[in-house]
């Protein structure tokens, strides 16, 4: 691109995906898996699972994030302002929710079924929730990038986070962890479909989101990130798990080889999903057209 | 009440990039940076061509998004309507350069970058550095020069008349195509061209009610 070419044409967003923003890209990834992984592994009342979805959020999140900042020494500011910021809400979601699921995770190992540990689960399934979902509201308001500014995103970012972690606690499941895997696949068979119209819904609705919004689903359907929603997203992340797992469904139980290859794909899906939404964030031009 | 903004008349334009520099060397930005920006295009086919000229630079809208999304309170809008970044209290998260619709803001990644490579920074970088601590990690962006204001202020001068009061920009302009003063005030000579020459913003349906003003006849 020629210089100021970003002002005289449609010019997607680079700052959250390429180069370091590859980073932002790897946390918001990580912020769907690790809440998602949390919420059904409360729901499964799997120990495991709860606490392989605290460290993705503790570790990976939180790690990609502060690698992300331009002065991660200063990374506690970002509390400051909840009002209006998003990112600081997101942050005060993740500290509330590694604070509530560290209680809620020893409480449920050494006091398991008392009245507080039933406390620390709603504690820490709402804040697991939030984390699920901010990152959506985090994009909803840029209304300069108006394929963000849809009110179906964060729908979508909880769907398909929930959806991965519904994945990841298959694999836990068959790898000898206490999940009742055809509950699992059930309910991710649910998810999937859901999340699948989901996709569909918010790539139709963004067409009427003005110039900018139409061009970055044409960008992403037609243009050069096209492979990554076919690939990635369609074929990955919903056609190869959907096919195992209504395979599954009917001829009873799938084997788990398969299984895992469909875990792997929907967690590449999910990679795909965020990448895929993140690079179509395109500015309208800056200058008006036929000004004089 | 102030409101400090500027009108920009795109008839007058020659596109020599005075301003740009004028910008660069009154805030010693590093390689790469700028505050201001002239985009020089041509429109139409031969012999109806037109050339179009069109300075850009931070809008300090008066709904800045800039300013809300910033998690730190790094990003502010001072009661005089200038939007300014404290250097010290950003974090380099960005979400401010996503959320301006007008991609006016950028970020100081690399400070060690030198005008002339392998030359080291010359005497005038070096005294740049000291007088503009601009921080690498952090997000720069154009602050209508408030040091000049504020000091003309002090010293009793009006900004947009005195040349020491007013933006580097505006005062370089070898066509005065730039103009800086009191939005509020109905009687400032921005105010008049904004009503006389039906001045404009940049993207008005984002809502974000930019103090820049474009005139274009």
């Amino acid at each position: 691109m020629k210089p100021y070419e970003w002002m005289v044409k449609y010019t997607a967003q680079s700052e959250w995906i390429e180069r370091r923003g590859i980073l932002m890209w790897l946390a918001e990834v990580a912020s769907g898996l690790g809440a998602g992984l949390y919420l059904i592994s409360l729901f499964f009342n799997n120990l495991w699972g709860m606490f392989l979805g605290w460290l993705i959020v503790i570790a990976l999140k939180g790690g990609f994030h502060l690698a992300y900042l331009g002065k991660p020494l200063r990374f506690w500011r970002i509390i400051l302002k909840p009002g209006t910021s998003w990112m600081s809400r997101g942050f005060i979601f993740m500290v509330l929710f590694i604070g509530f699921a560290a209680i809620q995770m020893a409480l449920s190992y050494w006091l398991p079924g008392t009245g507080l540990e039933v406390v620390f689960k709603v504690l820490t399934g709402i804040t697991a929730f939030l984390l699920a979902v901010y990152t959506g509201f985090v994009m909803n308001y840029v209304n300069g990038i108006p394929f963000w500014n849809s009110a179906l995103l964060p729908l979508l970012f909880v769907l398909g986070g929930i959806l991965d972690g519904c994945g990841l606690i298959i694999a836990i499941g068959l790898f000898g962890g206490d999940v009742d895997i055809i509950a699992a696949e059930a309910i991710s068979l649910v998810l999937l479909i859901t999340t699948a119209i989901v996709i569909g819904i918010y790539l139709w609705s963004a067409t009427y989101l003005g110039a900018a919004g139409k061009q970055a689903v044409i960008e992403l359907t037609r243009g050069n990130i096209a492979p990554v929603l076919w690939v990635g997203v369609v074929v990955c992340g919903i056609i190869i798990p959907l096919v195992i797992s209504i395979s599954a469904y009917f001829a009873g139980e799938a084997s788990p080889a398969l299984l895992l290859f469909a875990i792997a794909c929907e967690t590449a899906g999910a990679f795909s999903l965020k990448y895929s939404i993140l690079k179509a964030g395109i500015y309208s031009p800056l200058i008006p057209a036929n000004i004089y | 009440m102030t409101r400090w903004g500027m009108v920009i008349d795109l008839q007058k334009c020659i596109g020599c990039y005075s301003c740009m520099v004028a910008c660069k060397q009154e805030h010693f930005l590093p390689p790469g940076i700028f505050w201001n920006r002239v985009v020089i295009g041509e429109t139409g086919k031969y012999p109806a061509v037109t050339k179009q000229m069109y300075p850009v630079l931070c809008n300090h809208c008066q709904e800045a998004p800039c300013v809300n999304v910033c998690p730190s309170g790094a990003s502010t809008r001072r009661e005089d309507g200038i939007v300014e970044i404290d250097y010290d209290k950003c974090v380099g998260c960005r979400y401010c350069v996503i959320a301006c619709p007008y991609q006016n803001r950028t970020f100081y990644a690399d400070g060690k970058r030198e005008y002339w490579p392998g030359q080291g920074l010359t005497e005038l970088e070096l005294i740049g550095r000291e007088l503009y601590p601009l921080q690498p990690g952090t997000v720069l962006k154009c602050n209508f020069c408030a040091e000049r204001v504020d000091e003309g202020l002090e010293k009793g001068l009006k900004p947009g008349l005195d040349r020491e009061a007013t933006p580097a920009c505006v005062i370089t302009c070898p066509v005065t195509a730039r103009y800086f003063g009191d939005l509020d005030d109905p009687s400032s000579e921005v105010s008049r061209l904004i009503k006389q020459k039906n001045g404009f913003q940049l993207h008005p349906e984002y809502g974000t009610d930019p103090s820049v003003y474009y005139i274009s006849r």
